[in-house]
């Protein structure tokens, strides 16, 4: 089901285009990796002022609340980009283990937001006021630091793995060609 | 037809080893240049009037100096470690020899106009074109990062 899905994604016309097209598809990943270089240091920034390690003569809250809308365009032209990478090669990212544990840990941010937007991420203002930073704050930067320099690196780990063998016969049968 | 014989000196590299430690490194390189144009970024955006407004320029630099210094050491070994694994493919990549002037201009533009910019207070044109300049050049190294694996030059050495 899912299969035929991204068989069918990668069939249409946009994507064999963007597939066939030589520097679009570099150009993309290019875009990706300038959404890590310029959005990503916003995530480490906060989680380090958090930890107490960069920022220290600034409230927390001018990270934590400042930030949160730039993080959220650098993820969405990151995930931008991503969506176009993966419509490309749909088939091989089906069966890829890293794009899979990449989903999981990006499955586990959202986890993260639910479990600690009230308690940490909307609560800076109060930490700056008490003058410290609770044990649960240092546990969710720290967590989010894991998360996100685990994307990072299961991402580079997709380009690692070439398809299973046998891929194309399967996608000949299930075109029925 | 003279036949030439040049002898080379093949010094194996122990990174070459594993298959395991040119991804590793490539992690680190990721992460490293998070840190550095991340920082950097923080200062750019700054000059342009967007992220953190409440903080001047001069106090974002100053705050995050180690950070962006440490992730331009992690990045620049990790990359001489990962050069090393095949020299002569990245000698002969264009890809590569464009990142390396744009790495040396954006390296030399942060720590002199750059810094002087979010130093001092700037009129405020002058400064956005001195941010916009910083994340172009940034932007070209990237660029010219990723489009090294996909122009693929090899120097076959059985036909020198």
């Amino acid at each position: 089901m899912l299969l035929q899905l991204a068989l069918w994604i990668q069939a249409t016309d946009f994507f064999t285009y963007l597939r066939g097209s030589g520097y679009v598809y570099p150009a993309i990943l290019s875009l990706h990796m300038v959404a890590i270089a310029f959005f990503g240091g916003m995530i480490l920034m906060t989680d380090m002022r958090l930890l107490g390690m960069a920022f220290r003569s600034r409230p927390v809250a001018d990270l934590v609340d400042q930030l949160r809308v730039p993080k959220m365009y650098g993820f969405g032209l990151a995930a931008t980009c991503g969506v176009l990478m993966l419509g490309c090669k749909a088939e091989e990212y089906y069966y890829n283990a890293f794009f899979r544990a990449k989903l999981a840990l990006l499955i586990l941010v959202g986890v993260h937001a639910l479990l600690f937007h009230g308690r940490v991420y909307s609560k800076a203002a109060a930490f700056d006021q008490a003058g410290r930073v609770p044990g649960v704050a240092k546990v969710a930067a720290s967590l989010s630091l894991l998360l996100w320099t685990g994307i990072a690196c299961m991402g580079r780990g997709i380009g690692y793995i070439e398809p299973p063998f046998g891929i194309h016969a399967q996608l000949l049968h299930l075109l029925k060609i | 037809m003279i036949e030439f014989k040049i002898p080379m000196l093949l010094i194996e590299n122990p990174l070459n080893e594993s298959a395991l430690s040119f991804p590793i490194l490539e992690c680190f390189h990721i992460v490293g240049f998070a840190f550095s144009v991340g920082t950097i970024a923080l200062v750019d955006f700054r000059l342009l009037g967007w992220g953190m407004k409440r903080e001047s320029a001069a106090q974002i630099a100053k705050e995050t100096f180690f950070w962006t210094l440490g992730g331009l050491i992690v990045m620049i070994f990790s990359g001489l470690l990962l050069f090393s694994s095949d020299p002569d493919m990245y000698y002969l990549n264009y890809a590569f020899d464009l990142k390396m002037v744009f790495l040396v201009l954006a390296i030399v533009f942060n720590y002199t106009i750059h810094r002087k910019a979010a130093m001092a207070e700037q009129p405020a044109g002058k400064g956005k074109l001195i941010a916009c300049v910083s994340l172009g050049l940034w932007m070209c190294v990237i660029f010219g990062g990723i489009f090294i694996g996909f122009l693929n030059p090899t120097l076959d050495i059985h036909q020198i």
